[in-house]
């Protein structure tokens, strides 16, 4: 497997700069403790994370090899892909939204300006909260647009 | 890993609380024998078939698997190189998702062994 599963993400993310014992890292990331302990392990095997036995951290000295397979074009593809098909089949309190829009050119360029208003607010948000809010509590958001006509193409020449 | 201890670990995969008697029942393998090959022993080439078949026998009970194997050789014809990259990276993923809820292998022999 290219990259990271989400689940190693997460769990790197919630480590950020910070050593962390298992406890914290399965209260933070509210996964099962028995998941939580298999990936922690997987990590620690790829050299990813290093511990003491008691408290867990990043690497300090990924290779640069190392650092392209994580934060890859593919491997963040397949990821978001993991997540977007996550968010997709959740059964309760699910968002999401997926329509073919008619849309001229002005109003075109006003969605995109709502959509650079939207990354700002994200932003602001996060900033503001990334130090009080857990991992398990953070939403995951995304969009995107297309044209019709050139993603159908895609999708029968498949690349 | 040896080819003998995957097809041990897919077996108990696939029948995770499933007794020694059982497992000599489903293989024809005798029961001192199974709980050897469990812990080690090798396995003769008959043993590993009467595993195989056991896994097969499972696995067609499965009409999903029957339809996965299907595509997915039509999928190997049709599709180029980069889109086979793809499909096997998604399924990849889902392996790996899977395979960390799962508890150690070796605690389920040792189930096995006590039942």
């Amino acid at each position: 497997m290219k990259g990271l599963s989400s689940l190693e993400r997460i769990i790197l993310e919630c480590l950020g700069k910070q050593n962390l014992a298992y406890e914290e890292i399965q209260i933070q990331t509210g996964l099962h403790e028995n998941v939580c302990f298999n990936v922690l392990q997987a990590l620690v095997i790829r050299g990813l994370v290093t511990t003491d036995g008691i408290r867990y951290k990043i690497t300090e000295s990924l290779s640069p090899l190392m650092l392209e397979e994580i934060n890859g074009h593919d491997a963040k593809e397949a990821e978001s892909l993991e997540m977007i098909e996550a968010v997709l089949e959740q059964r309760s309190g699910r968002v999401f939204r997926f329509q073919k829009i008619a849309m001229d050119s002005r109003d075109e360029k006003i969605f995109l300006a709502m959509l650079s208003n939207l990354e700002s607010f994200l932003n602001d948000a996060h900033k503001k909260s990334h130090n009080t809010v857990p991992m398990k509590e953070r939403k995951v958001v995304f969009w995107g647009m297309g044209e019709v006509k050139n993603l159908m193409n895609q999708i029968v020449m498949g690349n | 890993m040896t080819l003998q201890q995957k097809t041990l670990q897919r077996y108990r995969l696939l029948f995770p609380n499933q007794p020694l008697r059982e497992v000599s029942a489903c293989t024809g393998i005798q029961i001192t024998r199974v709980f050897r090959l469990f812990n080690g022993k090798v396995m003769k080439v008959g043993e590993l078939e009467a595993f195989e078949r056991a896994i097969n026998a499972k696995l067609s009970e499965n009409p999903s698997y029957a339809k996965l194997t299907n595509i997915v050789e039509d999928a190997s014809s049709l599709l180029t190189n980069e889109e086979l990259s793809k499909l096997a990276e998604y399924i990849a993923r889902k392996v790996s998702a899977k395979s960390f809820s799962r508890g150690y292998l070796k605690s389920t022999y040792e189930s096995a062994i006590i039942a």
